[in-house]
C-alpha cells in the first residue's frame, strides 16, 4: 500500500434541516484514503452514500469534522480555491456519463485540458494513450448520441483522467449499463487503478461492481459499518460482500 | 371552464418564461398604434390638406409594412415558444388529457399572452403617443399639433390587425400539437439541432452563397440606367437567397473547419463556444440570417430617409433660388422691376439672362451667359462647354429618379439637330427651369449662329433679403405682367413660405423610426432566441459544473459564444448593407456613407445593448 493520503475524513457530520426538525445523515465518517486504493462504498438507500460523495466531491459542505483532499482541508477553502482543487485534483464519473452531446467524444475527453491552456499536441497524445487503455480509439470522432452506453461511459473516465488528478469519484459509473459493459467498465477501471494510474472511491449498490474494488466500506445510517478487503479473489470477494449486505439488511437497491 | 382556470394558472406560473414574448410582441403593437394613432389624431393636419394626405398615404403604407412585419414576428416568436412549451404541456398526456385538449389549453394560454401583450401595448402606445408625436415632430423637424387623448380607430385598427395575425398562429401551434405524437411532444424541446453533416453539402452552399450574394451586390451597383429597378429588385432577392445560403452553408463549414483543427480548437474556451455554435447553428442560421436581412434593410431604411431629405433640402433650394423672375421680349425691364422690387425689398442677388425662342417647345441659353448668371447667384459653375453640336438640358431637383448616367439624345433646337449629352440640374434659371422644362444650354458658336433664326427672350431673376417682404414686392412687380404681341412680361414669384413639400421631412422620420423598429426588432428576435436557448442548455452547463469547470470559465464561454451569436449577422449586414446603401446612393445621386456609418454604429450600439442583457439573462438561466 502507497503512505501517501489522499483524502482524510475525519468525524465527518452532515446534518440537513432547522434546529429542532434536524435530520442527521452522516454522523461522525472517519475514512483515510491512500494514493492507488480503489475503495468502493455500499450501503443501502439513505445510508448518506450520495452526501458523502457530495461533500468529498466539494459540491456540498459538512456540518462538523473536516475533509482533507491533497492535504488541504476543503471545508475552509474559497470557492475560487474550490473550483481549482475539483478541475486539478479531481476526476468524476457519473451513472449518466454526463458527456456534452455538443461535442465530439475527443473533444469531450480533451475539454478539461483544453480549458487548462495546455498545448494541443499534449493534449491529443494523453488522449491517445487514454482511448487505446480505455478502447475507444475508433469512436473518438463520434458523437455521444452516436456511441453506446459503455463506450459513453468509458470515455467518461477517460476525461476524468485526463488531467491525472489525485483521485477518481465515481458514482455509479455501471448504473447505466447492460452487464456487459459494466464489466468492461470495471476492467479498465482496475486495469488503471493497478497501473497507478488512479486512485478510485466508488459509489454504489451493486455487489458486483463493488468486488472490482480493493477494498469496501460498508455505510449505514450514516456509519461506517464495517470494510473489508478483496484479497486474491474476486469471487470470494464478491459472496463475502453479499454476505455482508445480508446482515446488515436494508435496501440496497 | 376549468380549462380556463387551469390555464390561466399556468400562464400565471410561468409569467417569467412568457415575458421576452410579451415584451417583444407589445413593442410591435406599440408602434402600429403609434403610427395608426398619427393619422387620427389630426397632428399633421396643420402642414395643409396636400401634405396631410400625403402623409396619411405614407403612413398607411409603413402600417402594411409593420403588419407583414408583424406576421413574420409573430409566426416566429410563436413557433420558438410553441418548441418550448410542447415538452411541457406534452405531459399532460400522461395525465389522460387528449391531443386536442392539449392544443385548447395552449390555445388559451398563448390567448392570455396575445391578450396581456395587445393590452401592454396600447396601453404604453396611448400613455406615449403625445410622445411619439413630439418626437416625430422633432425628427422631421415639422410643425406639429400635439394632441392627447385616445381615438378608438387607432386601437380598433391596431387591435384587429394584431388579433387576426395572432390567431392565424394560435391555430397552427393548436393543429400541430393536436398532430403531434406523444414522443415527438416529450421530446420536442430536446430535438437535437445536429448540423454535423459532410463538408460537401457546405461547400456546394457556401460557393452557391457567395456567389449569388456576390451578384446581388453587382447587380445592385450596376448603372444601367432604366434597367436600375428591375436590377434593384433582383439584387433584394440575390441579397436575401445569398445570405441564406451563407448562414446554411459558409458559417457551419467555418466552424466545423475550426473545430476540427485541434490546434485551434482546444486553446481556452474555444473547445466549448465552438462546438456549442455548431451545434445550435442548425437551427439558429434562419434566426441570423433574418436578423441580417432586417439589418440590412433598417440600414437601408434610414439611408432612405436621410436621402429623401437632402433631396426635399435640395428641391427647396433649388425652387427657392430666386424669388422672382421676369420673363420678356423687351430689353430693358430689368432696371425697371429692380426699382419696383426694390419698393418694397432689400434684394439680395440679382442677375439676368438672354435667351432664344428657337422653336415652340425650347428655349436656348448660352454658355458663357450661364456661367456668368452662375457666379452672380452664387452657384456652382458647369463642368464644360458643350461642343458645337452639342447641348446640356436644364432640369430640376427630383424626390426619386431611377434615370442613370449620361445620355445621348438628338433634339432638335430651331432647324438644328443637337445631342443632348448632360443634364444639369443646378437652378441656373430658376423655378423656371422646373416649371416650363425647356432650357438648353449651347456653346456660344451655337447660340449666335442660332440667333439668327430666333426670337431673343430677356430673363431677370431677383432673390429678395428678407422672406417677410414677398407679399408686397410681388404686388410691386406685378404691375409689369402683360401678354400682347408686342409686350409680353411673364413673372415667376416662389413663395418662400410655401410648406407644400414638408410631407417629405415626415417621410424622413417616418424611415428612421422604421430603422430604429426593424433593427430593436432584430435585437429582439436575438435576444428571445439565446433567452430560449439558455433554458435548453440548463443541463449543459450543470454538467460542466458538476465536473469541475469554475463559473468564471462557464461565464467566459457564454459571453464567446453570445459574441460570436451577435456578431455573425453583425458583420454579414454591415458588408451587404454598404452595397445596398451605395445603391440607393447611385440612385438618389447622393454619397450616403456616412448615413452607412451612422446606420452601422446605431446597429452596433443597439446589439451591444441586446448582448449585454442576453449575456446577464443566459447567464442566470444556466446558472453561472
Amino acid at each position: 500500500m502507497n503512505d501517501k493520503k489522499v483524502v482524510e475524513i475525519k468525524n465527518l457530520v452532515k446534518s440537513y434541516g432547522a434546529k429542532d426538525f434536524q435530520t442527521t445523515v452522516l454522523k461522525g465518517i472517519d475514512l483515510t484514503i491512500y494514493k492507488d486504493d480503489f475503495i468502493a462504498i455500499m450501503g443501502p438507500s439513505g445510508s448518506g452514500k450520495t452526501t458523502l460523495l457530495n461533500i468529498l466531491s466539494t459540491i456540498d459542505k459538512p456540518t462538523q469534522g473536516t475533509v482533507m483532499l491533497d492535504g488541504k482541508d476543503v471545508t475552509r477553502i474559497s470557492n475560487k480555491e474550490l473550483a481549482k482543487l475539483r478541475k486539478d485534483k479531481i476526476g468524476f464519473v457519473f451513472q449518466d456519463y454526463n458527456l456534452l452531446d455538443t461535442m465530439t467524444l475527443q473533444d469531450n475527453i480533451a475539454l478539461p485540458l483544453a480549458l487548462d491552456g495546455v498545448p494541443a499536441r499534449q493534449i491529443l497524445e494523453r488522449i491517445r494513450e487514454l482511448s487505446a487503455a480505455f478502447g475507444i480509439e475508433e469512436q473518438l470522432r463520434k458523437y455521444p448520441y452516436q456511441l453506446s452506453g459503455g463506450q459513453k461511459q468509458r470515455g467518461a473516465v477517460c476525461r476524468a483522467l485526463i488531467t491525472n488528478p489525485e483521485i477518481i469519484f465515481a458514482d455509479e459509473p455501471t448504473g447505466a449499463l447492460d452487464s456487459k459493459a459494466g464489466k468492461d467498465l470495471l476492467h479498465c477501471l482496475r486495469r488503471v487503478n493497478e497501473s497507478g494510474q488512479a486512485t478510485i472511491l466508488m459509489v454504489t449498490h451493486d455487489p458486483h461492481s463493488a468486488s472490482y474494488a480493493k477494498d469496501v466500506y460498508l455505510l449505514s445510517d450514516g456509519m461506517m459499518k464495517c470494510r473489508i478487503g478483496r484479497g486474491n479473489d474476486r469471487k470470494e470477494f464478491y459472496n463475502r460482500i453479499i454476505d455482508l449486505q445480508t446482515s446488515i439488511g436494508g435496501d440496497f437497491s | 371552464m376549468r380549462m380556463l382556470r387551469f390555464s390561466f394558472i399556468n400562464f400565471r406560473n410561468g409569467f417569467k418564461s412568457y415575458l421576452s414574448l410579451v415584451l417583444s410582441l407589445s413593442f410591435s403593437i406599440l408602434v402600429l398604434y403609434n403610427f395608426q394613432n398619427i393619422i387620427y389624431s389630426e397632428a399633421f393636419a396643420v402642414l395643409g390638406q396636400r401634405n396631410k394626405q400625403y402623409i396619411d398615404m405614407l403612413i398607411q403604407t409603413v402600417s402594411v409594412v409593420l403588419v407583414c412585419f408583424l406576421f413574420f414576428f409573430v409566426w416566429y416568436a410563436t413557433n420558438v415558444f410553441l418548441t418550448r412549451r410542447k415538452r411541457e404541456i406534452g405531459i399532460y398526456i400522461f395525465m389522460g388529457m387528449s391531443n386536442r385538449k392539449i392544443g385548447s389549453l395552449y390555445m388559451i394560454e398563448i390567448s392570455f399572452v396575445g391578450i396581456t401583450a395587445l393590452l401592454a401595448g396600447v396601453g404604453f402606445g396611448v400613455l406615449f403617443a403625445g410622445l411619439f408625436q413630439l418626437v416625430m415632430g422633432a425628427v422631421s423637424d415639422t410643425e406639429i399639433d400635439v394632441r392627447f387623448g385616445v381615438s378608438y380607430k387607432p386601437v380598433v385598427f391596431t387591435a384587429v390587425s394584431f388579433l387576426t395575425v395572432y390567431l392565424i398562429f394560435a391555430l397552427k401551434g393548436y393543429w400541430n400539437i393536436v398532430r403531434s405524437s406523444v414522443l415527438s411532444m416529450i421530446s420536442a424541446a430536446r430535438q437535437n439541432e445536429y448540423v454535423h453533416r459532410k463538408s460537401q453539402v457546405f461547400i456546394v452552399k457556401a460557393v452557391l452563397g457567395i456567389l449569388v450574394l456576390a451578384a446581388g451586390y453587382v447587380l445592385a451597383n450596376k448603372g444601367t440606367n432604366q434597367d436600375m429597378l428591375a436590377n434593384a429588385l433582383l439584387a433584394v432577392v440575390l441579397v436575401i437567397v445569398g445570405v441564406y445560403l451563407l448562414f446554411g452553408g459558409l458559417i457551419p463549414l467555418v466552424f466545423q473547419t475550426l473545430a476540427g483543427r485541434k490546434s485551434f480548437l482546444y486553446s481556452g474556451q474555444r473547445c466549448l463556444w465552438v462546438n456549442q455554435t455548431i451545434f445550435r447553428m442548425r437551427k439558429n442560421y434562419r434566426t441570423y440570417a433574418m436578423v441580417c436581412i432586417i439589418g440590412i434593410c433598417s440600414a437601408t431604411a434610414l439611408a432612405t430617409g436621410f436621402a429623401m431629405r437632402e433631396r426635399y433640402n435640395n428641391m427647396i433650394l433649388f425652387d427657392n433660388q430666386y424669388t422672382f423672375q421676369l420673363l420678356t421680349n423687351q430689353p430693358n425691364l430689368g432696371e425697371q422691376a429692380e426699382r419696383l422690387i426694390r419698393g418694397e425689398a432689400d434684394i439680395a442677388c440679382q442677375t439676368s439672362l438672354e435667351a432664344l425662342s428657337v422653336d415652340r417647345d425650347h428655349l436656348v441659353v448660352a454658355y458663357s451667359d450661364v456661367k456668368r448668371a452662375a457666379q452672380e447667384g452664387g452657384l456652382s459653375p458647369i463642368v464644360r462647354e458643350p461642343a458645337d453640336n452639342e447641348t446640356f438640358y436644364l432640369s430640376h431637383q427630383m424626390l426619386l429618379s431611377l434615370i442613370m448616367g449620361n445620355r445621348q439624345i438628338p433634339v432638335t433646337l430651331g432647324d438644328e439637330i443637337f445631342q443632348e449629352t448632360e443634364v444639369i440640374r443646378q437652378p441656373y434659371v430658376g423655378y423656371m427651369q422646373k416649371q416650363m422644362g425647356c432650357f438648353y444650354i449651347v456653346s456660344d458658336t451655337a447660340y449666335e449662329r442660332l440667333r439668327q433664326k430666333s426670337q431673343t427672350l430677356y430673363i431677370h431673376n431677383y432673390k429678395i433679403a428678407d422672406d417677410t417682404d414677398f407679399e408686397r414686392a410681388r404686388a410691386a412687380i406685378d404691375v409689369l405682367i402683360s401678354n400682347t404681341d408686342e409686350n409680353y412680361t411673364a413673372r415667376v414669384a416662389v413663395n418662400p413660405f410655401d410648406n407644400d413639400l414638408e410631407w417629405i421631412k415626415v417621410l424622413h422620420a417616418l424611415c428612421v423610426f422604421m430603422f430604429l423598429v426593424f433593427i430593436v426588432a432584430g435585437g429582439c428576435i436575438m435576444f428571445m432566441k439565446l433567452y430560449n436557448d439558455a433554458f435548453e442548455e440548463k443541463e449543459r452547463y450543470l454538467v460542466l459544473k458538476k465536473i469541475g469547470f469554475s463559473s468564471r470559465t462557464l461565464a467566459a464561454s457564454v459571453a464567446k459564444e453570445l459574441l460570436g451569436a451577435y456578431m455573425l449577422p453583425f458583420v454579414v449586414m454591415t458588408v451587404s448593407a454598404y452595397f445596398s446603401v451605395n445603391a440607393l446612393g447611385r440612385m438618389m445621386y447622393t454619397n450616403l456613407f456616412s448615413i452607412y456609418l451612422v446606420s452601422m454604429l446605431v446597429v452596433l450600439g443597439v446589439f451591444a445593448l441586446c448582448y449585454i442583457l442576453s449575456v446577464a439573462v443566459y447567464r442566470k438561466n444556466v446558472g453561472v
